[in-house]
């Protein structure tokens, strides 16, 4: 089966408007993600991630390389690629319900089919009984849901998440993940997502995709080989088939992260 | 007091309104009110030809008799008032679709920002000397005027609402697929909605007193015309009741018109806390 999302060689370089100078942000990366596979994308801060995760969902344009969803190059924003962005991306006006059916409301799709969609996704993501609140009468974790709940709700061929959960407090966030890995078991979602905490990428992650500093190359890939349904936070703490990976990410992730200070 | 005992003296609970009327300081406002009328009389008692220079609150009700009963005044105000609808529903329905406009294309915002803030600081009153060159002291020239003072509030308003549009929220919905309409409809024309409320009550404000100004060099009747009249006939009082109309009829037009719009919208979404 041919992966679904293929990124080929490619490079990013920003103009920069007040010195001229130009910034490399990513340089030849090149990397597939499988037919319902949870990638993660780990690297230190300014490593180009970002820079990624924008020209894959086609807000970014890209120059050198090929990035394909779907055996399709990629030419602008579309809803084969929903995004789950780091935060503040759900609208204030519109209710939970109404968001989440946005994507649906896009494509078209009848009221009574969509609302049956919504309320499917509503419960997946536990947000039952807030479908008529207002993004502000929310916490943090439920808007993160909600945005996800929305990408999720417009079936999107591949989701790319951006530090989806950095924004939220310590505790939420191992909730929120052992909720993602669920609903990632549920929906067999093809994913991308971007951290820059070790932790989360090899707690999610089939595989891990580590990131050297700036300019963003590809420096090794890892392997996790723990099932899914078994990633449970108070189980993996003391497995090796997670332990042993997990440390192999934290040294090569640490690397960059000396030689970018000394 | 409990309801089943039939026997203690009946007293009314107060009502709802009552209660909300003294939590937002209801009572207060009416001594203040009170206070205010009272200070009026003493100073007109004192002064040499009150009716003149300063008749008292009393004086000027009973001695505007002939304009409030026989129906002159409220014939002016309707003047008035239709000729404040008029210009600014006008200035609201071509002021909007064009800050919205403008504020699609970043170049073009970039144009036109300052050209629009420019003409924003100009008020209507400054404008109207030219206008009366142009046409005259006629019907079209308080409507131009009032047009003039309300769009470019209306539309410099709704330009800065749709530039502060938060980039990620546009971003979102491109990656969910939507046309650009959409993206108006969804994204930028809500967002906007604070700064457009802003923009049509600073607008409709603004031609409020133009209305006001114009009538006094342009128009025939109105409340604006009243005031002008009744000082070249030396009825000082009708003069100050045509200025408490103007403030009161502008309280009523921003409590029971301009208020709620802003209320149903952008408080029950969490833009603006009251
Ligand atoms: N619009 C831009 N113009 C110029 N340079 C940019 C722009 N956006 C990002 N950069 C630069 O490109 C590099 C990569 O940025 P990017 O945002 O992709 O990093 P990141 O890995 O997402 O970092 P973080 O983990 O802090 O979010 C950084 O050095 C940044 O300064
Ligand atoms: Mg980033």
């Amino acid at each position: 089966m041919p992966a679904k999302l293929v990124v080929e060689g490619l490079s990013h370089h920003y103009p920069d408007e007040y010195t001229g100078e130009d910034v490399h942000a990513l340089d030849r990366v090149s990397l597939s993600v499988e037919d319902g596979e949870f990638s993660a994308v780990v690297g230190p801060s300014g490593c180009g991630k970002t820079t990624l995760l924008n020209i894959l969902a086609g807000l970014l344009p890209h120059t050198e390389g090929s990035v394909q969803v779907d055996g399709k190059e990629v030419g602008g924003p579309g809803p084969d690629r929903g995004v789950v962005f780091q935060e503040h991306a759900i609208l204030p006006w519109r209710t939970v319900a109404r968001n989440i059916g946005h994507g649906l409301e896009i494509q078209g799709v009848a009221r009574s089919e969509r609302e049956q969609r919504v309320q499917e996704f509503v419960d997946l993501v536990g947000l039952s009984g807030f479908e008529d609140r207002y993004p502000h009468e929310l916490s943090g974790g439920m808007k993160q849901r909600c945005a996800l709940a929305r990408t999720l709700c417009a079936n999107p061929v591949v989701m790319l998440m951006d530090e989806p959960f950095a924004a939220v407090d310590a505790q939420t966030r191992i909730t929120l993940q052992e909720e993602l890995n669920r609903i990632a078991i549920a929906t067999k979602k093809t994913i991308l997502f971007i951290t820059h905490n070790v932790d989360e990428a090899a707690f999610l992650g089939d595989r891990c995709f580590i990131f050297s500093r700036r300019p963003g190359k590809l420096k090794a890939t890892v392997k996790i080989n723990v099932p899914r349904e078994k990633r449970i936070w108070k189980d993996l703490l003391s497995e090796k088939a997670y332990t042993d990976p997990r440390d192999e990410i934290l040294r090569l992730v640490r690397e960059e992260v000396f030689d970018d200070e000394e | 007091m409990t309801r089943s005992s039939e026997a203690a003296p009946v007293k009314k609970p107060p009502s709802r309104q009552w209660r909300r009327f003294v939590r937002g300081g209801g009572i207060e406002l009416m001594l203040l009110i009170a206070g205010i009328l009272v200070l009026w009389s003493v100073i007109s008692e004192n002064i040499p030809n009150p009716s003149r220079y300063l008749p008292s609150p009393v004086s000027v009700v009973l001695s505007s008799y002939d304009v409030i009963w026989k129906g002159l005044l409220p014939n002016y105000i309707g003047q008035t008032l239709w000729r404040l609808v008029i210009g600014s529903a006008i200035g609201l329905l071509l002021g909007i679709p064009f800050g919205i406009a403008l504020g699609l294309n970043r170049t073009v915002s970039d144009m036109f920002y300052p050209i629009m803030n420019f003409f924003q600081s100009i008020s209507g009153i400054a404008i109207l000397p030219i206008i009366v060159v142009w046409w005259g002291n006629s019907e079209k020239t308080v409507f131009v005027v009032i047009l003039y003072t309300c769009f470019f509030p209306i539309a410099f308003n709704v330009l800065t609402g749709v530039r502060s549009t938060p980039m990620i929220l546009v971003n979102a919905l491109r990656t969910l697929g939507a046309s650009r309409l959409r993206i108006v409809k969804d994204v930028l024309i809500p967002s906007a909605m604070p700064h457009i409320a802003t923009g049509a009550r600073l607008g409709i404000g603004y031609a409020w007193r133009a209305v006001i100004a114009g009538e006094m060099l342009a128009g025939r009747r109105g409340l604006g015309w009243m005031i002008f009249t009744s000082q070249d006939a030396d009825l000082t009082a009708q003069v100050i009741l045509g200025m408490v109309m103007i403030g009161v009829i502008w309280i009523m037009i921003d409590r029971f018109a301009l208020r709620p719009i802003e209320a149903d919208t952008i408080q029950r979404w969490g833009l603006v806390q009251r």
